[in-house]
Order: structure tokens, then C-alpha cells, then sequence
């Protein structure tokens, strides 16, 4: 038996310093509370998005062999996280995601003619992932799909694509994201098969982890931000007196919620890392960023519209609106229940790294 | 950014096996009492680790250590681990800031002892009447010419049944002046006067009450500026909550506390896991295809892995917490079994599963409860001392 040690470098390198740099200016600037509302119901704004283009971010972490600029999926947990921060209504995340998907598929030499590629890059023409693959109800609600005019999804062992020459329309929801049923059955869309088999299975699945991780980091972004908030609440807020900020039951929960950020954060930097780098090792830790990153947003925007009493829950509060972000950006990749589906393949194979030996004192 | 596995160069891997050599020829781990927070390893470990300059490796050799790497480091922690050696008697946390206050005549008597590991240390802060806040201690020292006289009571004195010196608190002046006038002394426990008697804890553990009665100590032994002892404290206690952790090597991020605690969370994991595979449901099929163990193993894995990513001061109240949490919710899905200590008829994986309830409610109140964590937290995110 030997030693098994591993690295735990979560710090960005002075380029990746630069590029959060960039993109805090530029959503802080470009993406203010005023433009997310404005956005609203829709969850998405054409100036922002051209900016989003403009600035080349749609091509950071796509491949230069197919156009792009070489980046990986640490690049766009770096900007999944800077998006969070303003709520940004624009489909990056998605966009990319499906985008290196294709790529890949391009990579191993499958036709993607059904789509204008060159659009696709250049984000003229939008388009995203069904994250769910299994099919109970026939349609999907695809996350970016109200603003997508073309949608990568997995059905029946095969990576297929859903065109339509308009989006679907609108699935309202609390958070206004640009969600929308999509179906392969549906008479304006037009399917084709891009991949069957074990390869289809593979690139499949590397494309649902890196959709989870950089929308993890979108997340944890979100609950970066509420904490900001709910801190400037709390030390400016006075009752009995005091700023409550001085009280163990505020401070308390603006500290769990400190706490939930910097290990969603962490977890998502490392499962990027990771699945970049070694995507064979420990594939269920992008479930895990996934998970912790969904729970710990929900339950963090929670506590921190508590923090500000009754002006949390009113619709004028900024807080309000990024609480109601986080259920429409999570949950519709599935919820924690799939993800702990996923987390559990680790079980089986602990359970076989697992040697029972003398410690097990029963034999029943 | 850098997560990769460490390539263990031929050196590494003959050192490794050199531990796993001296561990098996010198410790048996007793399986039916795990107390690795509060026991110590055997003198005869100690020594042979001593004799190497591995009980603080990361000093050079002419200071009693043995000149090597993080990667070393934590090899041998990740080796005491496996083999459950109670690990405790590295004075790492004294060390610095016997360098940095200390008498010259401390540096030249006890502190070589102290960082090959010959002496042992334990800590004397929290009192009967105050445990967190610690600038509220009573226990007096007074100055008698060249002597100090000190006299007083001190709770949780872990290990102070077995350690050569006590890093004590103690109060110089009106208590009213609560940090300005505390004063920090290196304590030999064999003076006269000094007597530990055991608390027996959750787990089997031991820690102490000890007393110090007409105890008679050289100025020598003082640590620091008289009335000053906020200062030379504060930084050990930093150092124990994990603060400033860096986060660029191969050691855990999550501070010492934190690290250990993942460790157990994950033998309890491990255990759990154990059990799964070792049980049948009724129609024949393991109990790892139970869709409500695999739920609960799950969410244990996740919360684990939460563990390993929260860093710094983050890692003790957080791993603390999911041990707690974990060790409830696994007890009770492998229950009846999982109530079972080590060696009954049934019991599951050395009985961790039962061994790891009753550690764990201490690890969220040791070395400060999860609450002072918070508070501590609440000062780093600017928020104002408590109301």
C-alpha cells in the first residue's frame, strides 16, 4: 500500500487574476440591478449580450481548432462566477457549454451542418443544453431554451440536436430565466442525430459535468453577492440601539453563509480542475459542486433575505431578486435528488477500494 | 491552481516505508478504545520518532527536526492517521512563539527538548468559570523577587497527566483589566503543586482539571512581556483555529482541527459503507442497492468533500458540524447494529460508527466551540465584536 497525495492549489494564476478582473468590470458596469430588472420577464438582454460578444467571451473556452481561443472550463467557472454576481441576463454558460460540446463532436469528425456554425460562434445564433436526459414527460425544460434557437440534448443513447427557426416560447418561472419546453416531437423543431454509441455516452456526460460546474459557479456567484448585501444590511441596520450586525443571531448566519460561499466556490474551482485536467478521476465531483453549490445558494439567499427582516421579502429589494434567481438557475438542471443519484456511483466504488479486513469484527 | 496527484520521488517512497516499519514494530492500535484526539502515542513511538527529528520534521535537523518538505509532512500524518496513532505531541504551535518570547534561558534549557520531541507540552487557558472567554481568567501569578508563586485552576487541560510543560495562562493584575494584564508562563508539571486529575469525556477520551497550588516557578519560565500575555497567546490560538492556511501545497486547507476531523468523517463514511455491503435486503439484494442508504451515504460523501474544501478557519466548525450531523444520520441507518461498540457480536467497522456519536459532539467545543469560530468569522467579514 502506498501513499496517495494530491495538491490542494486553489489559487488563480495571474492571467486567470486579470480575467476576473476583466469581467467584474465589465458585469459590474455593463450588467447594473437595473439592467437585470429591465430584463425581466425574458431573463435575457440583447445590448448585454452583444457586449458579451463584442468583448469575445463567447470564445474564451471553446477550442482555437474550431475558432476559439483555447481556454477551458476554469476559464468559464471564472466567468460563471462573475455572471452570479450580477445576475447577468445572458445565456453564457449554456451558450458554451454546448458550444465545447459540439466542439468535441466536431473534434471526432461528426457533421454539425444542421447548425450555422459560424452564427453559433460568433453568438448571432444562440443555443443550449437539456441538461436532464431521461425523458418521463417527453419534453425538456431547457435552461437558455426561451432564447435558444437551437438546443444539444441526449435521448435514447444518442446526443441529438433540436433546431427551431424561433425560440420556444417562455415557461414562466420565479426567477425569469429563459426556460422553455423543448421536444424533438414538436412540429417546429427539426431533430438530427449527431452521435450514437459508447463515444456519444462519453462526450455526453463531460458535457453534463461541465454544464453542473460552470453552472455551480453561476451560483455561487449569486450567494457571493447576497452575502455582500446582507453584510452592508446588517452593519447599517440599527434596532435596540445597536447596528444588528452586532448581534450573534445576524453575525452568525452572515458567517454560514460566508462559509457556504467559499466552499462552493472551492468545490467548483477544483471539480473544473479536475475534470479539465483528469476528467477520469472522481467523476462525481462535479455532482458534488453541483449539489452543495445548489443547496448552499438556496438555503444562503434564504438566510440572507432574512437578515433584512421585512424589507427581504419586499419586490423593490435587491435581495429579493437574487433569491429568486437561484431556484430558476438551479433547479433546472434536476435538483439535488439527481445529483446525489450521481454522487452515490462513488459509493460502489469505494466499496470496492474498500478491503475488509480485521476491523470488521462482525461475520453475520 | 493545481490538483494533481504528487509523483512520491524514490526517496518519499523509502521513507514512507520506513514509518510503516517503526509504527508496526512499536504500536498495536487498540480497537476498542480510538481516542486519537485525547490520547497520546506511546513513549516508545515518541522516541524512536524523536530519535529521527520526525515529531516536528518540518524543522532543520540542527534544531532538533528533520529538515523535510510539506510533502513529508504529510505523509506522516496521513500515516498516523491509517494506523490510528493519537498523534498529539508535536508542540508546533508553541514553537514559533517560544522562539519569538522566550527567556534565553527557556531557548537554551527546554526549547531543544521541546522541538526534538523529548518534552511535551499541553495548554492551560480555559478556567472553571470561563472557557471561551479566556480574558477572564483567575488564575493568579505573583512576582516574589526573582520567582513567580502561582496559584489557580484550570479545565480541559488535555494531556496534562503526561506532559513535561503546561503553556499557562495566568493573570498578573486586576481581572477588571481583563487582556491587559494576563501574563504567559512555560509551566514544568512536575513542580510541586501541580496535579492533574482526569475528566473522562465522550469516547473514552481523557482530558484534566488541573490545579496549582503555592506552585513556585524562575522568572525564567515567563513567556513574554509581563501583562502582555494577550499577545504572545494570540498567535498559537490563530494558528490552532487554522487561520492562515495557505492554500499551494499538498496539505489539507482546512487547518489542523479540520483536517483531522475529515479524516475521521471519512473512516466513518468508510464504515458505514462497510456495513452496506456486508447486509442483505430481504429479497437477497445488498443493502448498498437500498436507494435509502445509498441517499444517506450520498449526502455523507458530499458533505465530506465539503469538508476538504473549507478552508482555513472554515474547517474546524464545519467538518466538526458534518461529523455530528453524519454520525446521527449513519447510526441510525445501520442501526440496531450501529449503536454497537468495537468487539460486541455485530458491531460494525471497529464500531466506528458508535465510537464516532460520542467523539464527535467535542470536536464542535474543543479548541474553541464552532460559536467562537462564528464569532471570529463575523471579525474577519467586518462585522462589529457582539452585542
Amino acid at each position: 500500500m502506498t501513499l496517495v497525495l494530491r495538491r490542494n492549489d486553489y489559487t488563480l494564476s495571474d492571467e486567470q487574476g486579470q480575467l476576473v478582473d476583466m469581467l467584474r468590470s465589465l458585469f459590474t458596469e455593463q450588467s447594473t440591478i437595473d439592467v437585470v430588472r429591465a430584463a425581466e420577464p425574458l431573463g435575457f438582454d440583447q445590448n448585454l449580450w452583444s457586449t458579451v460578444q463584442d468583448n469575445g467571451l463567447l470564445t474564451i473556452s471553446i477550442p482555437e481548432s474550431v475558432g476559439g481561443d483555447g481556454g477551458g472550463l476554469v476559464e468559464l467557472v471564472l466567468a460563471g462566477i462573475e455572471i452570479g454576481r450580477t445576475a447577468a441576463p445572458v445565456p453564457l454558460i449554456d451558450h458554451v457549454v454546448t458550444m465545447r460540446l459540439l466542439s468535441a463532436l466536431k473534434g471526432t469528425g461528426v457533421s454539425i451542418d444542421a447548425l450555422d456554425w459560424k452564427a453559433a460562434l460568433a453568438g448571432d445564433l444562440i443555443v443550449s443544453l437539456a441538461p436532464i436526459s431521461t425523458w418521463e414527460l417527453g419534453s425538456q425544460l431547457v435552461p437558455s431554451g426561451a432564447v435558444a434557437k437551437a438546443v444539444v440534448a441526449f435521448k435514447d443513447g444518442a446526443i441529438i440536436l433540436m433546431t427551431r427557426e424561433t425560440p420556444a416560447a417562455q415557461a414562466q418561472n420565479e426567477g425569469c430565466a429563459p426556460v422553455a419546453w423543448w421536444s424533438p416531437n414538436d412540429e417546429d423543431v427539426l431533430t438530427t442525430t449527431l452521435l450514437e454509441g459508447h463515444e456519444a455516452v462519453d462526450i455526453w456526460e463531460l458535457a453534463h459535468r461541465e454544464w453542473r460546474i460552470a453552472t455551480a459557479a453561476s451560483l455561487v456567484g449569486l450567494m457571493a453577492i447576497s452575502s455582500e448585501i446582507a453584510r452592508g444590511y446588517a452593519l447599517d441596520r440599527k434596532a435596540f440601539g445597536v447596528t444588528i450586525a452586532k448581534f450573534q443571531a445576524i453575525s452568525h448566519q452572515l458567517a454560514d453563509i460566508h462559509m457556504d460561499v467559499v466552499t462552493a466556490r472551492n468545490m467548483t474551482i477544483k471539480a473544473a480542475w479536475l475534470t479539465e485536467n483528469e476528467p477520469d478521476f472522481r467523476p462525481e465531483l462535479a455532482a458534488m459542486a453541483m449539489a452543495h453549490a445548489t443547496r448552499a445558494a438556496l438555503r444562503s439567499t434564504a438566510k440572507a433575505v432574512h437578515v433584512h427582516g421585512g424589507m427581504g421579502i419586499t419586490n423593490e429589494a435587491d435581495i429579493s431578486l437574487f433569491y429568486r434567481k437561484v431556484s430558476s438557475w438551479s433547479l433546472v438542471g434536476g435538483g439535488i435528488r439527481r445529483d446525489l443519484d450521481d454522487i452515490s456511483t462513488a459509493i460502489d466504488h469505494r466499496a470496492q477500494e474498500l478491503v475488509v479486513t480485521a476491523l470488521t469484527s462482525s461475520n453475520r | 491552481m493545481d490538483f494533481s496527484q504528487v509523483e512520491l520521488t524514490s526517496d518519499q517512497l523509502v521513507f514512507e516505508k520506513e514509518i510503516r516499519e517503526l509504527i508496526s514494530q512499536n504500536w498495536t492500535p487498540n480497537l476498542a478504545h480510538i481516542a486519537v484526539d485525547h490520547d497520546r502515542m506511546p513513549k516508545s513511538v515518541r522516541m524512536e520518532m524523536s530519535r529521527r527529528g520526525w515529531i516536528h520534521p518540518e524543522l532543520a535537523v540542527e534544531a532538533g527536526g528533520a529538515g523535510l518538505g510539506e510533502i513529508e509532512l504529510e505523509m506522516i500524518t496521513n500515516l498516523f492517521d491509517e494506523y490510528y496513532i493519537p498523534a498529539n505531541v508535536s508542540s508546533s504551535l508553541l514553537i514559533p512563539t517560544l522562539e519569538k518570547f522566550g527567556s534565553q534561558w527557556l531557548k537554551d534549557n527546554v526549547l531543544p527538548g521541546i522541538r526534538s520531541g523529548e518534552l511535551t507540552t499541553c495548554l492551560g487557558y480555559s478556567e472553571p468559570d470561563n472557557g471561551s472567554d479566556m480574558a477572564a481568567a483567575t488564575t493568579r501569578a505573583v512576582q516574589d523577587g526573582d520567582t513567580w508563586v502561582i496559584n489557580g485552576q484550570k479545565m480541559w487541560t488535555t494531556w496534562g497527566n503526561e506532559s513535561d510543560y503546561v503553556f499557562l495562562l495566568t493573570r498578573t493584575g486586576a481581572v477588571e483589566e481583563k487582556h491587559r494584564t494576563l501574563t504567559m508562563f512555560l509551566v514544568p508539571m512536575n513542580t510541586p503543586g501541580v496535579e492533574a486529575t482526569p475528566v473522562w469525556i465522550l469516547g473514552g477520551g481523557r482530558t484534566n482539571v488541573t490545579f496549582y497550588t503555592d506552585v513556585v516557578i524562575s522568572d525564567n519560565y515567563r513567556i513574554g512581556p509581563v501583562n502582555d500575555g494577550w499577545s504572545v497567546m494570540s498567535e498559537p490560538l490563530a494558528t490552532e483555529h487554522g487561520a492562515g492556511v495557505v492554500t499551494e501545497g499538498v496539505s489539507p486547507v482546512n487547518g489542523s482541527m479540520g483536517a483531522g476531523f475529515s479524516r475521521v468523517f471519512q473512516k466513518l463514511v468508510d464504515g458505514a459503507i462497510q456495513w452496506a455491503a456486508s447486509r442483505t435486503m430481504p429479497d437477497g439484494r445488498s443493502r448498498l442497492e437500498d436507494p435509502l442508504v445509498r441517499a444517506a451515504l450520498a449526502e455523507a460523501m458530499l458533505d465530506l468533500e465539503m469538508c476538504w474544501n473549507a478552508e482555513g478557519e472554515l474547517g474546524k466548525p464545519m467538518s466538526a458540524e458534518a461529523l455530528a450531523k453524519h454520525a446521527d444520520k449513519l447510526a441510525d441507518m445501520a442501526a440496531p447494529e450501529g449503536l454497537l461498540d468495537f468487539g460486541v457480536d455485530g458491531s460494525i467497522a471497529a464500531g466506528i460508527i458508535a465510537s464516532e456519536r460520542q467523539h464527535a459532539p467535542g470536536t464542535a467545543v474543543y479548541g474553541g466551540t464552532t460559536e467562537i469560530y462564528r464569532n471570529n468569522l463575523a471579525r474577519r467579514l467586518g462585522l462589529p465584536r457582539p452585542y
